[in-house]
């Protein structure tokens, strides 16, 4: 992407420093009104609060309600619950995937590449019906095990596992795809090297692999995470009702409540939760990226 | 390569083939199958009698027609609106100098670093003061910015990417500057910008949670009407009619996008 070096050619590359603010003028204002502004009002406006005489003070009772109501702890706890166990899952489903994406040259490698990266293309909506139709009650799977003669199943629909079958399924793309991004980096040098002073599989994948890829495996965390933590749509649709997740939780709030200050004070704590993996995503995309 | 792993069958692959089939591929089929079921009873496998009935009636409801356009009449808007305002700034980015470039460059992240639907809320606070919510252009203003970043890196590496040297050698034969963008650059970076055109006007009429959030009940989209189905709609088939409509532009955005996507560039755009 940067194979044009700079100044190569660029007879006019220094020219027009008005007109190329001018240009991108416009994005940068949206970003900054529709982005960094609310973020910024979120903060402010649940920290100085206005009282019924219009005047302005410092309080943070809105974030004392949030963290002793009982009812939003333990919606807290449930998605960070949730969180956590979908990071673990996709770990564990993707990087077998992506190992074996890396290494093999069979002709069912590309068929693989191809199912793992198809979920990006079913728009989450779709999943959550499909999701319904198969795993809720009297679904494909009750039919499947009634043909077999077999006892119905529990069905996860309206537990806390529904949202983490649907968020695991939407995410295994792009795990998939930076996991195997950064297994590119380790040369199959390195690996027969180790091989051939007798290192079995699991000790190349331990002292070889895992060291050269904690990075990637790092940011994919990171992005599942960001997507996750504050996930809507499926949670809203195959999640419990009661406790929620935050997602939910907070569109209630906002929308069924009309409680807007204490929406957005939940949504600032689920800023304060994800900073540390936002802040690392963006160092990592702007680390490979210059424009 | 070949050295590397010499197995007889590839049963790992194999396996691993199997139970993304499963996995992935079956529940859609059962989608499938539903929207062109008339009759599926419970304990049957497969359904009692296919057919289109409930094509027809879902293609007769008004609520599925006024979605429709709704969501096609947004997706076009913000796609026009965010390529207006998108495409002349990403030329900038990739082929002018000006104090703040990087920053600025980098600036597009921010909406990544957050909790999206956190976000959306946050915004929703700003609307609720401006009275965007349940508005047509409140329901544009969210989608737009969620496709700025797209719009903008996608199309700055498509200009970097327009050989120089060709530039050069028109505007040594005397053509001015538009002729020069329009015969050599842009055709160079067309395909590029395309796919980012394309990648927006798709995730644009998928996005559902600004449009529930911002949008519902007063603007209906295709998805925010599937939500209301799913939830309130003992007819199972209207659903499943929807969903398979509703994949359309997926299935459009899958064709062209496959090499796209099946490159090492996109994972690395993600931070890889």
């Amino acid at each position: 992407m940067t194979i044009v070096a700079e100044g190569s050619t660029g007879t006019n590359e220094n020219r027009g420093g008005p007109i190329g603010l001018l240009l991108v003028a416009l994005p940068v204002f949206l970003v900054c009104w529709l982005v960094i502004w609310p973020i910024i009002s979120a903060v402010m406006r649940t920290l100085w609060l206005t009282s019924e005489t219009g005047e302005k003070r410092f309080s943070t009772e809105t974030y004392q309600f949030f963290f002793s109501d009982p009812y939003s702890l333990s919606n807290l706890s449930l998605t960070l619950w949730t969180t956590c166990v979908c990071a673990l899952l996709l770990l564990l489903v993707c990087l077998p995937i992506a190992l074996y994406l890396r290494f093999s040259t069979s002709k069912v490698a590309a068929y693989v590449q191809g199912l793992a990266i198809f979920p990006m293309f079913v728009p989450s909506i779709i999943l959550s019906f499909a999701f319904i139709r198969v795993l809720g009650p009297n679904g494909t799977v009750d039919l499947l095990l009634n043909a077999a003669s077999l006892p119905k199943m529990r069905s996860p629909y309206l537990t806390p596992w529904g949202p983490v079958i649907g968020l695991v399924w939407d995410n295994i793309p792009l795990t998939v795809l930076i996991l195997l991004a950064g297994l590119g980096s380790v040369s199959n040098q390195a690996i027969e090297a180790a091989r051939d002073v007798g290192a079995g599989k699991l000790a190349v994948l331990w002292h070889i692999i895992l060291p050269r890829i904690v990075n990637s495996i790092l940011v994919a965390i990171s992005f599942a995470v960001l997507g996750i933590f504050s996930a809507f749509t499926l949670p809203y649709i195959l999640g419990p009702a009661a406790p929620e997740l935050i997602g939910p939780f907070m569109q209630r709030t906002f929308r069924d409540l009309y409680d807007p200050i204490n929406a957005i004070t939940q949504a600032v704590i689920t800023f304060g939760f994800c900073i540390v993996f936002g802040l690392f995503y963006v160092r990592s995309v702007a680390k490979n990226r210059a424009p | 390569m070949n050295t590397l792993v010499h197995r007889r069958a590839d049963w790992t692959g194999i396996i691993m083939a199997v139970v993304l089939t499963l996995v992935i591929v079956l529940p859609l089929i059962v989608v499938g199958t539903w929207a062109f079921a008339n009759v599926w009873r419970y304990p049957s496998v497969i359904p009692q009698e296919f057919g289109l009935r409930f094509w027809y009636q879902t293609l007769a409801r008004a609520d599925v027609w006024t979605s429709i356009g709704t969501s096609l009449t947004l997706s076009l808007t913000v796609t026009a609106l965010s390529a207006a305002i998108c495409l002349p700034a990403a030329y900038a980015f990739a082929r002018m100098e000006f104090p703040g470039r990087n920053i600025l460059f980098f600036s597009f992240l921010a909406g990544h670093a957050f909790p999206k639907f956190g976000l959306l809320v946050a915004i929703a606070g700003i609307f609720l003061q401006l009275n965007l919510i349940g508005t047509f252009w409140g329901v544009v203003l969210i989608q737009l910015v969620g496709t700025l970043l797209f719009m903008i890196w996608i199309p700055v590496a498509a200009f970097q990417s327009v050989d120089r040297r060709m530039e050069e050698a028109a505007r040594d034969v005397g053509a001015g500057p538009f002729r020069v963008f329009w015969s050599i650059t842009l055709p160079q970076a067309g395909p590029t910008i395309a796919a980012a055109v394309l990648l927006s006007f798709v995730g644009t009429f998928y996005e559902t949670e600004g449009a529930w959030l911002i949008g519902a009940p007063q603007v209906r989209t295709l998805p925010v009407l599937m939500i209301s189905f799913i939830n309130n709609q003992p007819v199972i088939q209207y659903g499943a009619v929807l969903s398979v409509l509703l994949w359309v532009p997926s299935f459009i955005a899958l064709m062209f996008a496959r090499r796209v996507v099946n490159s090492g560039s996109f994972a690395r755009g993600f931070g890889g």
